[in-house]
Parts: C-alpha cells; sequence; structure tokens
C-alpha cells in the first residue's frame, strides 16, 4: 500500500502582528491522495495561500505534520525541500511569474536547470511541453509579445517540465477572462485525466465545479470537504 | 564524472543567466565594470612603472661602472644632505696614494666637474664638463664611438681638445660628423677629438648629455669655482679588479684618508667613500617603496572599484527578490542562488579587469614612447591582476549573493 501523496496533521501557521498572534492556518488535517483534482475555496484572508505554500514547501508550518509522499518535511533540509520542489511539484501562481525579457521556451527550461539537464535536453523537453499547451509556434516570443492565457500557458508548461506528481494552482484563473479561464481549467482536467493530482485555489464557485472535491477554508479552518456534485467538464477544443 | 561534468554545465548555466541579467542593466553593468577596470588599470601601471624605475636604476648604476668607488670630499651625511662647511679637500695625490697603497686598486680616474657654455657658429649649449685623465674611460667604461678618446698626451700637454656626448653633437651639430670640428667652450677654442658612445638616458637623466676635456686643461682654461690648492680634484673614481677587493678597499680608503688628514678620533670624516654595490641597494630600496607607495594608492581605487560590485550587487538583490523567490519555487537550492550572483559579479570583474589590463598595457607602451622610460607589464602581472580583479568579484560579490539564497523562497516570491 503506497502512502497518500500529501497528508496534513493539525496544521498551523502562526503570524505575529504587532504582538498580535494571528492563526492564519489553525489545525488542518486532511488525506489528498494520487490523482486528486482539488478545488480549495474560501473568503480572502482564510488561509488558502497559506496552506498551498506550506504543502508546497515554500514557507515552513508553525507546528503540525506535513507528509508528502510519506516524507515528513520537518526531517528535510533546504536543498532536500528545493530538490522536492523541482521533483514532485509544479507551481501556477495568478501572476504567472515569467522572467521577463526571456523566451517562453528558457522560461520553460529553468526548473530543468536545476535538474541538472544538459542543455540540448532541457530545450526538447520544453519545447515538447510548449507544444502540448499548443504553444510550438511561440517558442521564442517573450512574456510581453504573449497573451494572459498564454503566459498562463507557457507557465503551466514551466510547472509540468520536471513530470512533477502534484501541481498547484493559487488562483490560476485571477488574472483572466471567464473565456480563458474556462480553457484553463479545460486544460487541468485533461492533465488530470492523465494522471496528475490538482489542487486549485479560486474563489469562483462555477471554476471550482471542474474539480473532483472541493474544501472550503474559514478563518485558517476547513469547515467544508465534499465531492462536488454536478461536476463540470470542459468542451473540448 | 557525470556529477563533474554537470557541475561544470551548471557553471555554464550561472554565466548564461549572469550574461542575460548584466545585458538587462547594461549602462548599470558598464559603469560597474568602469570602477574595477580603473582599478587594474591604476594597479598594473603602478606595477609596471615600478618595475621601470627598477630597472632604469639599474641600468644607471651599470653606466657607473662596475666594482668601483667613489670618493668625495665631503661628511658621509647619510641620505641627508651634506654640511659644506664641513668640506674637506681632495687632491691627485691623494689619487696617487691610493693606487699605490690601497690593494686590489685597478685604476683611479680623479676628475673636476664644472658647468660649461658651447658655441659652434649659430649654435650653443650648456653641458656639464668632466675634466678626466684616461683613467677614467677605463674605470667607468667610457669609450669613443666616433674618433678617439683622452691620452696620457692630452693631459700632459693641457691640450684643448674634447669629447663629446650624443646630445651635445646633437645640439651643436646637428647631422654632422662632429669629429674635427672646432667648438668654443667658455670663449676657448677647442678642438672635438672623439664622439662619446651613447649611454642613453634613466630616469630623465641624460647620460649623453656631457664633454669630457684633460683635467689639465678644464683646471687652466675652464674651471669657475675656485679650488683651495691646484691639484685638487672635485672626485675620484677608484676601479677595483673584482667585488672582493672592492668591499675591503673602501674601508682602506677611508682609513688611509684619515690618517693623511690627520683627522682626530671620534671625529667625523670629511670624506664620503661611496661603493657602486651601496649605491644600486640604496637606490634600490629608494624604488621598492616608491613602488610600494604606488601600487598602495592605486590598490585603494580598485578596493573603491570593488565595493561598486557589492553596491551593485546588493542593488541586483533587492531588485530581483521576487525572482529569486521563483527561482526557488522551481527548484533552485541556496547554492544555486549564489553562484548565480556570485558568477554575475566575477564575470563584471573579468570583464571590467581584463579591458584595464588591455589598457594599462597600452598606456605603458605609450608612456614608454613619450616619457622614454620603461614600464615593462610582465605575463605575470597580467595573469595576478585579472586573477586579483576575479577575487575581488568573489569577496565583494560573496555577500550579496549570500544574503540572496539566505531568503526564504515565500517571502522572497511575495516580495514586490
Ligand atoms: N507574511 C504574512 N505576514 C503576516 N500576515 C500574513 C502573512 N501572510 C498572510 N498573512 C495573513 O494571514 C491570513 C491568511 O492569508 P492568506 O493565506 O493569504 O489568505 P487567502 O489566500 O485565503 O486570501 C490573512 O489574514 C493575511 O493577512
Ligand atoms: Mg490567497
Amino acid at each position: 500500500m503506497t502512502a497518500p501523496l500529501l497528508e496534513t496533521h493539525d496544521l498551523v501557521k502562526d503570524y505575529v502582528i504587532g504582538g498580535e498572534v494571528l492563526h492564519a492556518v489553525n489545525g488542518v488535517s486532511l488525506t489528498i491522495k494520487r490523482g486528486e483534482f482539488v478545488a480549495i475555496m474560501g473568503a480572502s484572508g482564510s488561509g488558502k495561500s497559506t496552506f498551498m505554500n506550506m504543502i508546497g514547501c515554500l514557507d515552513v508550518p508553525t507546528s503540525g505534520t506535513l507528509l508528502l509522499d510519506g516524507i515528513d518535511t520537518k526531517t528535510l533540509d533546504s536543498d532536500a525541500l528545493a530538490e522536492i520542489r523541482n521533483r514532485k511539484i509544479g507551481f501556477v501562481f495568478q501572476q504567472f511569474n515569467l522572467l521577463a525579457r526571456t523566451s517562453a521556451l528558457d522560461n520553460v527550461a529553468v526548473p530543468l536547470i536545476y535538474a541538472g539537464l544538459g542543455y540540448t535536453e532541457r530545450r526538447e523537453r520544453a519545447q515538447a511541453k510548449l507544444e502540448a499547451m499548443g504553444l510550438g509556434n511561440r517558442l521564442q516570443n517573450t512574456p510581453a509579445k504573449l497573451s494572459g492565457g498564454q503566459q498562463q500557458r507557457v507557465a503551466i508548461a514551466r510547472a509540468l517540465v520536471t513530470d512533477p506528481l502534484m501541481l498547484l494552482a493559487d488562483e490560476p484563473t485571477g488574472a483572466l477572462d471567464t473565456q480563458t479561464s474556462l480553457d484553463i481549467m479545460g486544460i487541468f482536467q485533461k492533465l488530470n485525466d492523465e494522471g496528475i493530482t490538482l489542487i486549485v485555489v479560486t474563489h469562483e464557485p462555477d471554476i471550482a465545479e471542474y474539480a473532483e472535491r472541493r474544501i472550503i477554508f474559514r478563518d485558517g479552518r476547513v469547515i467544508e470537504d465534499a465531492a462536488v456534485k454536478s461536476r463540470r467538464r470542459a468542451v473540448a477544443g | 564524472m557525470s556529477k563533474l561534468l554537470n557541475s561544470i554545465a551548471g557553471w555554464g548555466v550561472n554565466i548564461a543567466i549572469a550574461m542575460t541579467a548584466l545585458r538587462t542593466n547594461l549602462m548599470r553593468s558598464i559603469l560597474t565594470t568602469l570602477g574595477v577596470m580603473i582599478g587594474v588599470f591604476a594597479v598594473i601601471l603602478a606595477v609596471a612603472v615600478g618595475n621601470g624605475a627598477q630597472v632604469s636604476v639599474t641600468q644607471q648604476i651599470a653606466t657607473l661602472g662596475s666594482n668601483m668607488a667613489i670618493v668625495v670630499p665631503q661628511p658621509d651625511s647619510g641620505s641627508g644632505p651634506p654640511r659644506s662647511t664641513d668640506r674637506g679637500r681632495l687632491t691627485e695625490r691623494d689619487g696617487r696614494a691610493i693606487l699605490r697603497q690601497v690593494s686590489g686598486v685597478s685604476a683611479v680616474a680623479p676628475q673636476i666637474r664644472s658647468s660649461v657654455q658651447l658655441v659652434t657658429p649659430g649654435r650653443s649649449a650648456t653641458t656639464q664638463a668632466t675634466g678626466a685623465t684616461p683613467e677614467y674611460g677605463i674605470v667607468s667604461n667610457v669609450t669613443a664611438s666616433e674618433g678617439r678618446f683622452l691620452t696620457d698626451g692630452d693631459v700632459g700637454a693641457a691640450a684643448r681638445v674634447v669629447v663629446i656626448g650624443q646630445t651635445v653633437a646633437d645640439k651643436l651639430f646637428a647631422d654632422a660628423n662632429p669629429v674635427g670640428e672646432t667648438v668654443r667652450i667658455n670663449r676657448v677654442p677647442f678642438k672635438v677629438i672623439g664622439l662619446l658612445e651613447s649611454k642613453g638616458s634613466n630616469l630623465g637623466n641624460d647620460n649623453d648629455d656631457q664633454i669630457v676635456v684633460p683635467i689639465t686643461t678644464l683646471r687652466q682654461r675652464l674651471q669657475t669655482t675656485a679650488m683651495q690648492g691646484p691639484d685638487d680634484v672635485t672626485l675620484l673614481f677608484v676601479g677595483f679588479e673584482d667585488e672582493d677587493s672592492l668591499f675591503t678597499g673602501q674601508q682602506e680608503i677611508k682609513r688611509m684618508l684619515r690618517d693623511r688628514y690627520r683627522v682626530p678620533k671620534g671625529r667625523i670624516s670629511p670624506f664620503t667613500v661611496r661603493t657602486t654595490t651601496e649605491i644600486a641597494e640604496t637606490t634600490g630600496q629608494v624604488t621598492q617603496i616608491f613602488q610600494a607607495v604606488l601600487v598602495a594608492i592605486a590598490s585603494i581605487s580598485l578596493l573603491v572599484g570593488g565595493i561598486g560590485i557589492m553596491n551593485i550587487m546588493l542593488v541586483s538583490v533587492t531588485e530581483r527578490t521576487r525572482e529569486i523567490g521563483l527561482r526557488m519555487a522551481l527548484g533552485a537550492k541556496r547554492s544555486d542562488i549564489r553562484n548565480q550572483f556570485l558568477v554575475e559579479a566575477a564575470v563584471l570583474c573579468v570583464i571590467g579587469g581584463a579591458i584595464g589590463l588591455t589598457l594599462a598595457v597600452l598606456a605603458a607602451a605609450i608612456f614608454q614612447q613619450v616619457a622614454d622610460f620603461p614600464a615593462p607589464v610582465g605575463l605575470d602581472t597580467a595573469i595576478m591582476s585579472v586573477a586579483f580583479s576575479a577575487v575581488i568579484g568573489i569577496i565583494f560579490g560573496g555577500y550579496p549573493a549570500i544574503r540572496a539564497s539566505r531568503l526564504s523562497p515565500i517571502e522572497a516570491l511575495r516580495s514586490e
């Protein structure tokens, strides 16, 4: 029996602001299995991003346990965490976070630098992922020459280029118009069908309906965790 | 093996990232490089000029002749100025006594020095005249490249003959052959019998700007400053057979002169006896201090350049905090981030160092041409300075780089 992809026990993140302790994440325990497509919802300030940053190994919990692929992240040093971010996790951000004045191809290849791959292999893999995102004719474009939807697809290609176990997306459609948002959710569904685990933060209920499981945060706690009843399927194309 | 290849490839990537970042802020990169460039330029030029001074001094001393002692009738003042009141006398007779009594002496060349004016039709020159005997040629390696040098006959007859240096010849006769021509020295007509072999110039001192006449002639016809006796000389050059006899001979001469002039015990001798070896040593020390001061001043500018690098790297880290966070999110280890910024600083420094080196080599060459002063830039200086600038980059880029690598991924990513 393999361990679940992600397991948290009583996960807590405190911030001290002006002498007052703020429990941004206040005791979250949940399990996410391989291949799940999870939507995280909740009001602004409810702790969604803080939670995502911890499970993405970008931030360290104040207390509680985080098991990633069966490994307790408390036992890992900064190099090992960097390696997990590189190999097992792909990030998609609301603001895309592409390197300016850098071609789509080079942007997508960045994680492969840190994976220690050679130049040719980096280019080949990056190109393949961009082609899979329908950007085969935009390889040399810099972010400034791409639309928002295209930029987010470059970012998804970058997140996928090391073939990670899961994709973490914090409001990936927050900066996009409705149609483009639906396109992105379609891409996520397709990737999920191919087996990748997806955790997507959104505050739009209809976007959340593309997922198969919906978790709702309030004041740093999970107040609802259930399967999506009438799941939407993206229209092909 | 593959790990090694990977790490080399990793550095290649870092260089690529660094070049991109530097190109993005081209103007800033150029200005930063300029600091290092000027620093390296100054250091290399200082070393070159210092080396040149040493070479020049060595050459200058070599023109004096080797294994020689110089005797002057002045108390030994060390490096300070002599006190003229204590001036003693020195005579040709003293010279003959030295030749007779001091062991290992091969020749003694008595000299009187005097400033003179030379005139040919339509031209004139002022120079230093040395009244000498043929021994002067032997002891200090002076020969005639055209015509002939002084003979005992010239001295015995107090002949009005002169051997002139190349610079004097150029001034008075331009391109014409001066040998056999007549020149008026302090209004007295002299016949030019020879041209001194050129000894070039060192440290702005032209060795060819002089003339040599028989000591007897100078005494009778050209002397401007009065001597106390008919036999008095300005100085003696004493040539020795080898370095060992020079060393013991110096002490013997000092003792002998004290005896001859009955200098009481405890009184400072009114004579200075210096060997060419000593002169070489003291001047060598002086030029070394000169070089050290030059290099120290130049190093300060390199230090300032290094601080400039640090400043710019700190700005760069601050500006690119978000990029650092992103790279960490994508899997960059702390060491990757550190190396990225280190390489960036090192690239700035090495480029600055290389340009500074090139300019210094050019400047040294121009200096050599214009000032007629050797300023050799050795391969060792070149390698050392470029390596030095890379080290500057690593030291001054190191702090910002380590600071960047210590950022927490999420805090870096959240920064604006
Ligand atoms: N670095 C921080 N320092 C202080 N407080 C923070 C920090 N990050 C988040 N918070 C606070 O923690 C709470 C949860 O924030 P966040 O996880 O970003 O919420 P969400 O993503 O659900 O909008 C908020 O009250 C926010 O102000
Ligand atoms: Mg958020």
